[in-house]
């Protein structure tokens, strides 16, 4: 391990492929947005570039760590950017919890004349505040779909729940792993991770069905308040649980090749952490959407 | 129920939190930190599902989510 207070980095040009790698991959998708044509390829264009980038670049850095360029101090700043990304996550899906709270606590019922809105029933008349709400007020001027449309329960202990014992699985799993890397347990460390990417994939397998059952029974994206947020929570989880899987598969490769031991191990630590993360989140998603 | 529900979401949110912590500060403490706290987050978790199973089986807690009938 290097001596040096600070670990300086020679010249590099990813930083360059990136910034064409995403450059192209808007063109492509605002063509794509206006049908042109060539959109869709320019796009892929794009994100090949992107991927090729990160394969690049973080193969760099890994390189740097175990030739030993780093010391405490690079360490730290890793830890740091991990800490400042994760901050940024939890930001984004505060929002998104932050609009379902708001519209289900606040402008729905107000839409239905609580506190002191006296005048806003006169907005939509004959509208009432109910949870789901999965038609949009203004769509009575629209079309004529009347405010109040009937539900059915959603059977809570099928999918969503199968789901949910999936992903609480598959932490229990990397807690596993965790504990075996820790111990120096290198089998059972990599069988635990095998076990809890087969998790994620199965969680993501069912979600796509989910999806399938939900929109076919009429919620889309389009219904009311309800569904927009029901999609962008679950659709963005999902996309996290992507993003989790993927990189849990870069750590098990990186375990195979032995970059890790029980105490220098942090590019395992962040990934745990993030796992650990998406898995609060669906938690939460279950209880307030499916439950509370 | 909900009052209990949503207390133990907080308490497992803390662990992250203190997970997270731990992360951040390194060496054999944190690590250790890090590690009991996730460890005390997953077994929070796995609980609450336990619980919310439990609750709606004794009728304490009804399930809130709708699709449309049309």
């Amino acid at each position: 391990m290097s001596n040096q207070d600070y670990y300086i980095p020679h010249g590099t040009y990813w930083p360059v492929i990136g910034s064409i790698g995403i450059s192209t991959t808007f063109v492509g998708f605002a063509n794509l947005m206006h049908d042109v044509s060539w959109g869709a390829p320019v796009m892929g264009l794009g994100l090949t570039i992107l991927v090729f980038m990160l394969f690049g670049w973080f193969g760099t850095v890994v390189n740097e760590s175990i030739s030993g360029t780093y010391n405490k101090q690079v360490d730290r700043t890793f830890r740091w950017g991990m800490s400042w990304f994760i901050f940024s996550e939890v930001m984004f899906f505060a929002a998104f919890f932050g609009a379902l709270f708001y519209a289900r606590i606040l402008s729905v019922p107000w839409l239905g004349g609580a506190d002191n809105n006296m005048f806003t029933p006169e907005l939509w008349e004959g509208f009432k505040a109910t949870w789901p709400l999965i038609n949009t007020p203004g769509a009575i001027g629209q079309g004529g779909t009347a405010f109040s449309t009937n539900f059915k329960l959603v059977d809570t202990w099928g999918l969503p729940a199968i789901n949910t014992a999936l992903l609480l699985s598959s932490g229990v799993t990397i807690t596993y792993a965790h504990h075996a890397l820790r111990k120096g347990h290198r089998n059972a460390l990599i069988a635990w991770m095998i076990a809890t990417i087969a998790l994620g994939v199965l969680f993501l397998g069912f979600q796509i069905t989910e999806y399938g059952h939900a929109y076919h029974d009429g919620l889309k994206l389009t219904s009311g308040i309800y569904g927009s947020t029901f999609y962008l929570l679950t659709g963005f989880h999902g996309f996290h649980v992507t993003v989790g899987a993927i990189m849990l598969t870069v750590i098990l490769y990186r375990i195979q090749k032995g970059h890790f031991n029980s105490e220098n191990h942090f590019a395992f630590e962040g990934v745990a952490w993030y796992w650990h993360f998406v898995d609060v989140v669906w938690l939460g998603l279950f209880v307030f959407v499916y439950w509370l | 129920m909900d009052i209990i529900v949503i207390a133990i979401i907080i308490v497992i949110l803390f662990s992250l939190g203190s997970a997270l912590v731990g992360m951040l500060r390194g060496g054999k403490k944190g690590s250790d930190k890090m590690f009991k706290s996730l460890r005390a987050r997953i077994s929070l978790s796995v609980f609450l599902f336990v619980l919310l199973m439990f609750a709606s089986f004794m009728g304490w807690i009804e399930p809130n989510s709708v699709l449309p009938t049309q």
